[in-house]
């Protein structure tokens, strides 16, 4: 009676195993056409392509869903640090010239000097990348002030890139980082 | 026949949550702990010394970003400190980021004491 329950318990697990599996492979069927149509579309954003069908399928499946293999280590159009630098410097200047430092507009200034300098960014199409952009504004008082930044990363890949604007008033400082993101 | 199976100890389940292709998300709270506790040990009690300044600033991002590396997650980390002397100055920072929301994560951690004020960001991508 032993041996004929296990018998039963196995070919469950092998019924389930096999209907995953069927389910993994409609799956990636389904993907591979949803990316092609999408990278016409998107350019930036290959992952974002895939989370509609990852909706679909996971409640069916038993097994965890992944993305297809592109085996491509390289992004094919790779961050440049001297286009971003001189357009993060552009983006300052233009807007930090006439502006003098006020406590009650700079807070907004700030954030909005880093939602621009971040559309910029992805405006140049790197693909594969993602950003961290830090705008700081110091006003000038007599006082000292430093700045250090550390990270745990891919050297190969990822990069950083910083613009400085200074005016009679303050000093505005924009750290731009970018991570290769497979 | 009797059919074996593998029992998962719960040193295995622990490498396997690490190993497989699942998302784990930035924990906010473990790492402004973390930041905490570098910068207490860095600073603590000391008032602001120009020549130290550099020496605070570096010592606080390593031991932060060390402790950060220590957790064994699949993520890179950028941590940034910003010490400025007390002087009835204004300081803004505003950071925007590009990312996946579900997975990547930010920390800002505020400090001040009688001299100084200390900013450290910490963020965390996912690999």
């Amino acid at each position: 009676m032993s041996r004929t329950a296990l018998h039963r318990d196995d070919v469950d697990d092998i019924a389930s195993l096999v209907n995953g599996f069927l389910q993994l492979i409609i799956f990636s069927g389904l993907s591979s056409r949803c990316s092609q149509k999408m990278k016409g579309k998107m350019k930036l954003s290959n992952f974002e392509g895939l989370t509609p069908m990852k909706e679909e399928c996971s409640s069916k499946t038993t097994a965890k869903i992944k993305f297809l293999n592109t085996y491509r280590l390289e992004p094919y159009n790779k961050f440049q640090d001297q286009l971003v630098r001189g357009r993060a410097q552009a983006i300052l200047t233009n807007k930090l010239q006439q502006a003098k430092y006020d406590a009650i507009s700079s807070p907004s200034l700030c954030a909005s000097l880093s939602e621009e300098i971040l559309k910029a960014t992805k405006e140049m199409g790197f693909d594969r990348y993602k950003y961290v952009v830090t705008v700081l504004i110091v006003e000038k008082a007599g006082q000292a002030i430093n700045v250090a930044s550390r990270w745990v990363w891919d050297v190969q890949r990822d990069t950083w890139v910083s613009a400085k604007c200074e005016t009679e008033t303050f000093i505005a400082l924009a750290l731009i980082m970018a991570c290769y993101y497979e | 026949m009797t059919a074996k199976r593998k029992k998962s100890t719960p040193e295995k389940e622990k490498e396997q949550k690490y190993t497989k292709r699942g998302k784990t998300s930035f924990v906010v709270d473990e790492v402004s702990n973390i930041i905490k506790e570098a910068i207490e040990s860095a600073i603590g009690g000391n008032a602001y010394q120009h020549s130290k300044v550099n020496q605070w600033t570096t010592s606080v991002v390593e031991q932060s970003l060390s402790q950060l590396t220590k957790l064994g997650k699949p993520f890179k980390y950028i941590v940034t400190c910003v010490i400025m002397q007390k002087n009835g100055a204004g300081l803004h920072t505003a950071s925007s980021c590009f990312w996946d929301n579900s997975s990547d994560g930010t920390c800002t951690v505020r400090w001040e004491n009688k001299t100084m004020y200390c900013i450290v960001s910490a963020f965390g991508l996912a690999i």
